[in-house]
């Protein structure tokens, strides 16, 4: 199997409280701004790590979703689905991302609600991302399956 | 205070050959992003993002705060920080590596005051904490010449 490379650059400047970044994608995809405020405030205007991680788990588990409905035998025509990242001060361990939430709405043929569920299972136990966060964070998820 | 950070994806069609939509995010920062199976696990991606580039963001823009918070609390705060992590992707095992490379301006501080505050801030970042079961975290930390 390859191994992929991904790659992202940030420059950082000045203090914690009031500098700011920029992250740029290697794939040339994204060049966003970061600083404190947007990551802990609750009118972030700016992206965050945990919003990028939110994003990075959303379209990690899709992929793992869309796949395992297959195998199970059903054909996927969407997947709508939401990805919260939570962070919090866990008293001396200090900021840690705490939980990950998916909730799927799938439109498919060939599969019921309760093997859709299912599917969402196995999906949550291969997706590599799933895998990897639940070193500090709880990981749910929730899948409907709605009528065409 | 716990911060909740929200991102929301459509994919069509099957894995191989579908593809999907990062529509939008809470901060509406980024968005409508376009992701693949194929831009995601061949090396070349098109210009498309997957989740390894957005792990890889993540992970760079939270050390970066760390660290330049870790600096100022040791009374050298930071002019600069140019990091970038690349994230290792293995179809089918998993997410093997992130690779962090930190290039500081930092007056008053040397190379080896420098590493230290570099590696606390590897180990201490949220991101790196979430990420501790990937097999391999490594960090090159130098002060710009």
């Amino acid at each position: 199997m390859p191994r992929i490379v991904r790659t992202a650059d940030v420059a950082w400047e000045g203090s914690l409280s009031r500098g700011s970044g920029v992250a740029k994608a290697g794939t040339g995809a994204f060049e966003l701004s970061v600083d404190i405020p947007s990551r802990i405030s609750d009118a972030a205007v700016k992206t965050s790590p945990e919003e990028l991680l939110a994003a990075a788990h959303a379209t990690c588990y899709v992929t793992s979703l869309a796949g395992e409905i297959a195998r199970a035998g059903g054909t996927v025509e969407r997947i709508d689905l939401t990805c919260t990242v939570t962070m919090d001060e866990v008293g001396e361990k200090g900021h840690l991302i705490v939980a990950s939430e998916i909730d799927a709405r799938a439109r498919a043929e060939g599969i019921d609600q309760a093997g859709l569920e299912r599917a969402a299972q196995v999906a949550d136990e291969g997706c590599p991302f799933s895998t990897l966060i639940r070193a500090s964070a709880s990981v749910s998820v929730r899948a409907v399956l709605e009528s065409n | 205070m716990a911060a909740e950070r929200r991102a929301s994806v459509t994919w069509n069609g099957d894995l191989m050959s579908g593809s999907g939509t990062i529509d939008e995010v809470g901060s509406g920062a980024f968005g409508p992003l376009d992701v693949s199976w194929a831009a995601r696990s061949e090396e070349t991606s098109g210009g498309k993002t997957s989740p390894e580039e957005l792990i890889a963001a993540a992970h760079a823009s939270c050390f970066s705060m760390a660290l330049s918070l870790g600096l100022a609390k040791a009374g050298t705060p930071p002019e600069r920080l140019r990091t970038s992590a690349v994230v290792t992707f293995v179809p089918g095992t998993g997410i093997t590596k992130s690779a962090l490379t930190v290039r500081g301006n930092v007056p008053g501080l040397d190379a080896v005051g420098f590493r230290e505050a570099a590696e606390e801030a590897k180990k201490g970042c949220p991101v790196s904490q979430a990420l501790a079961g990937v097999p391999e975290i490594t960090l090159d930390a130098e002060l710009d010449a």
